[in-house]
């Protein structure tokens, strides 16, 4: 919120600079890629490494000769974490730069604001996140698994023997749409298995909210009460989820008194932290770095490889899930364009059903064309002390997506 | 001598622990099937909690050399330094290491395409469990079995008695010893003896928190609440003990976060009360010195890692002066390149201080990147104690109270008892009659502005154990700041410091009734009210006009 006030108090001067924010690139015989990933701001630190993913991933299909004879041209922008400059970015990007794709949007509030100009205009927007479902946009792209293929195996897994037999939950999210969504459904599950309401709490912050004490103390009150084992699912984005980690671990709580299921939590967010004390906190995605598959070594040999060549600003040693659903969004966007032989939308958008695709995490992606959802496997990662995610359990294969939630 | 003391109780014991045959290690007075516990945990989940179960529930009757032997693995496979190999478990001295010792009969085996298996939570508490009965019962120094005790205690139910007794007869450090017997008594809340169980409230009362109120709680609903008056008094009189102390508890806790976020906005507040309150230029890149204070502590760490690794815990302080000095010159410089054009222009300099601070946060982007930076978190500031109840004090946030108290302190100082103090404030109240007395006023404005730059150079330092420190990590200090800033007065240091004080108490208060969402908003609600009653703020520097 602060962050907002600040920009209103210079908000036209932000606006006039917008068309300047893209880096235009003049090239003949290139079809334009778009990307709508911040790198100011509150999600820099997440969604700028996605910009270089996917210029990554073009490189690589330019190196093969491109797609339908034209080298792919990546062209990047700043939305500055603001959600409305992403629907203003992108307007440009599709009437100005004439994209053929977008490849963008971290939280599920800028993906809503860009929704209504890629339908109007009849884009295609791949979005790389896990979200909330509850969304079957034709020009959308879901690269990324809705609730029933992410979160609900995730807290199944915790209710259950295998993880700690939880039986109440302390829900703490950002306050926007991903988070209040991903609790309604929660919450219709548990109803639905008989669960009261009193065996959960649901408290919201504002975006970059980083004073944790008061709602970590409330954590400890509320597992000191009885009624079973508590946890917490935790849903709140960008620096926050940081500073959310080391104010639960300074006050003492270890994973196996109170685990954390942290469902925007990645790689990066370890970074900075001792994770010594956060040991066994628990995430949930389709691709982890410690996936074991050869396609995976691969991946971050390139990715490394790639770091060093490019003189990128971040961490070479670390992939996390949507840096590998951006790789995955460019070839699945190459695969059907070739399949069509054209980069027109509605062609692009046919080809779509019966693509397949084996990327890093080791499961093949899928997509029917009964709608625009790839199927994804499911891992389950457990916090290590190297700032990383060992895997603790992953789906026997790619469940097939559910776009919309039966639980509420 | 412990261990004549103990030998009539084990042989009682080893009666006792027949009944657990069916647990993987047999638990009798006999030493530890090592093979069998080896190959428990290396097993499946269910084998590993079975394993670790076992040495919990035979661990008050089991000699100490294999209690120290099944320590070592224990805390091997928590660090994934056990290998599971087809001919058994190998001990790695690190993670992935070619090869280990036998878990068995120690000799060097190769440990390659061997599979280190994953701990799952239920796995991971049952061997918390275990190496902390290992601990307290083998610990070489009271600290260590403390550490063992203190992980005992929460999960005091899976326990048995046995152990905890042992640990009591062979201590030697009294205190020590009085918190076991104390922790002992506890947990025989629900033991059949009356008079142990009268004990064990007045004991659980003893050591108030929540988790004891809701022990005492259920045992409302204990038949002999109803049927037993003594025991009915007792109940009621801990649990009121007990629910007393932690609302004490929470009070503090209150009062603490409320403090801690008030020293936060302070010390990002105190560089801008002096530029705002001086020459009156918003400077919209206080935000962005913050950061580069933060940076500049980051890079004293690198030298010291680089120089003097074993001094390492020290970089904190001896980041201070670094981040001052620094953060003071780009202040200087920003100042004397741009500002100094620009005092009659105030929209300009906002700008212009808007463009510095873009401008800063993209050099630290293009030079160090984006990622959070990585510190290493010495002692004094990582971590808490339990204080009183529930009241936990974290080393961070009372680091940061410090710095601020401090911060205040000096400040003051060089504001009221030295020459540049005096210059400062006789620019302050009047510009062109200080300008007519001979007061170089441009000299003093760049000082100025490089002491309330270094302030928040030094609000960098504060915040690196609290927040993550990124490029982006300045903007969401520039709004709570002015906020404060303008609540307290402009150009008033205490006007500043008891704006952060009322603003950070009252989110604090606020937060747990409506929300952190809510708190935010009532509070700035409130702060408009008040400035439009009285739009000078709190304190007011009176000026002549």
């Amino acid at each position: 919120m602060t962050h907002l006030t600040r920009r209103s108090f210079v908000g036209t001067a932000a606006l006039l600079a917008a068309p300047a924010l893209i880096r235009p690139a003049y090239a003949a015989d290139t079809v334009k890629l778009g990307c709508l990933f911040s790198s100011s701001g509150t999600m820099a630190n997440l969604e700028g490494r996605l910009n270089h993913v996917v210029r990554m991933a073009a490189d690589e299909i330019n190196g093969r000769g491109g797609v339908n004879g034209r080298q792919i041209e990546v062209v990047t922008s700043d939305p500055a974490s603001d959600w409305p400059l992403y629907a203003q970015v992108g307007r440009q990007m599709l009437q100005q730069e004439k994209v053929a794709a977008l490849f963008g949007c971290w939280t599920s509030v800028s993906r809503k604001s860009v929704l209504p100009v890629v339908e109007q205009n009849d884009g295609l927007l791949f979005y790389p996140l896990h979200f909330e479902g509850d969304e079957n946009s034709k020009s959308v792209v879901y690269v990324n698994s809705p609730p029933a293929s992410s979160v609900l195996p995730a807290v199944d897994y915790l209710m259950g023997p295998d993880g700690v037999g939880a039986k109440r939950f302390f829900m703490i999210g950002s306050d926007y749409v991903w988070p209040r969504t991903i609790n309604k459904q929660l919450k219709g599950y548990w109803t639905g298995k008989g669960i009261p309401e009193t065996a959960w709490r649901e408290e919201y912050v504002p975006f970059g909210f980083s004073n944790f004490q008061t709602l970590v103390n409330q954590v400890r009150s509320f597992a000191s009460q009885p009624g079973g084992q508590p946890i917490v699912v935790l849903t709140v984005v960008g620096s926050s989820i940081p500073d959310f980690l080391r104010e639960f671990a300074n006050q003492g709580i270890s994973a196996t008194d109170v685990p954390i299921l942290g469902l925007d939590m990645v790689e990066a967010d370890l970074e900075g932290l001792d994770t010594g004390k956060l040991v066994g906190h628990l995430n949930c995605w389709a691709y982890l770095q410690a996936a074991k598959s050869a396609r995976n070594t691969t991946f971050l040999s390139d990715w490394a490889s790639y770091v060093k060549a490019k003189n990128v600003p971040f961490s070479a040693d670390t992939v996390i899930d949507p840096m590998v659903s951006a790789y995955d969004s460019v070839h699945l966007w190459a695969l059907a364009a070739a399949k069509a032989g054209s980069f027109a939308v509605p062609e692009v958008r046919k080809a779509f059903a019966g693509l397949r695709f084996d990327d890093p995490s080791g499961y093949t992606l899928t997509m029917t064309g009964e709608n625009n959802y790839v199927s994804r496997g499911v891992f389950i990662g457990s916090v290590n002390e190297k700032r990383g995610f060992d895997v603790l359990w992953q789906s026997p294969d790619a469940p097939k997506p559910v776009p919309f939630s039966p639980y509420g | 001598m412990a261990d004549r003391r103990r030998r009539p109780r084990r042989a009682v014991l080893a009666l006792g622990c027949l009944a657990l045959a069916c647990l993987a290690i047999p638990a009798r007075a006999a030493p530890l099937d090592r093979a069998a516990f080896a190959a428990a945990l290396c097993g499946d989940a269910a084998a590993q909690v079975r394993g670790a179960e076992g040495l919990v529930q035979a661990g008050g009757a089991l000699p100490a050399d294999d209690l120290a032997r099944a320590g070592r693995l224990l805390g091997a496979l928590a660090e994934r330094r056990l290998s599971c190999t087809a001919e058994g478990a190998v001990l790695l001295d690190r993670p992935g290491a070619p090869e280990g010792r036998d878990a068995v009969t120690d000799a060097v085996r190769p440990a390659a395409e061997a599979r280190a298996p994953v701990l799952g939570l239920r796995q991971r508490a049952a061997i918390e469990t275990a190496r902390g009965v290992v601990a307290l019962l083998t610990g070489p120094d009271p600290a260590a079995r403390a550490a063992g005790l203190a992980v005992l205690e929460r999960r005091i139910a899976a326990v048995p008695e046995a152990v905890l007794d042992r640990a009591r007869d062979a201590e030697t450090d009294a205190a020590l010893r009085g918190t076991i017997a104390g922790l002992a008594q506890a947990a025989a809340l629900s033991s059949p003896d009356p008079a142990r169980r009268l004990g064990a409230i007045g004991a659980v009362a003893a050591s108030p928190s929540g988790t004891a109120r809701a022990r005492l709680a259920t045992l409302k609903g204990d038949p002999a609440y109803a049927a037993d008056p003594a025991f009915r008094a007792a109940v009621d009189a801990g649990l009121a003990k007990v629910s007393r102390a932690v609302a004490i508890g929470d009070g503090l806790a209150v009062v603490y976060n409320g403090l801690s976020f008030a020293s936060i906005l302070f010390m990002a507040a105190a560089g801008l009360a002096i530029i705002f309150g001086l020459m009156g230029v918003i400077n919209l890149a206080q935000g962005e010195f913050i950061m580069l204070g933060a940076y500049a502590t980051y890079g004293v760490q690198e030298v010291f890692r680089q120089f003097a690794p074993a001094l390492l815990d020290l970089y904190l302080v001896a980041a201070i002066p670094v981040a001052f000095g620094a953060v003071a010159l780009v202040g200087i410089v920003v100042e004397a390149l741009i500002l100094r054009h620009l005092y009659r222009r105030p929209l300009m300099s906002l700008l212009a201080t808007w463009a510095v601070s873009l401008f800063l946060v993209n050099l630290i982007r293009v030079t160090v990147g984006t990622q959070n930076l990585q510190f290493a978190m010495p002692a004094y500031v990582s971590g808490g104690v339990p204080l009183y109840a529930d009241f936990v004090v974290t080393w961070n946030r009372l680091f940061a109270i410090g710095f601020a108290a401090a911060t205040l302190v000096l400040t003051l100082l060089i504001l009221r008892r030295t020459p540049l103090g005096l210059d400062i404030r006789a620019v302050t109240q009047n510009r062109d009659m200080a300008a007519c007395l001979g007061l170089p006023t441009r000299r003093v404005d760049r000082l100025a502005f490089g002491l309330g730059s270094g302030l928040a150079g030094l609000a960098g330092v504060a915040l690196c154990p609290i927040y993550s420190v990124n490029p982006g990590m300045g903007s969401g200090f520039i709004v709570d700041s002015f906020m404060v800033v303008v609540l307290g007065g402009v150009g008033s240091l205490i006007g500043t410091l008891v704006a952060a004080l009322g603003v950070g108490g009252a989110n604090v208060l606020i937060e747990p009734i409506s929300g952190a969402v809510a708190a935010k908003v009532i509070v700035l609600v409130g702060i408009i009210l008040f400035l439009q009653r009285r739009p000078e703020g709190l304190f007011a520097v009176r000026r002549r006009r």
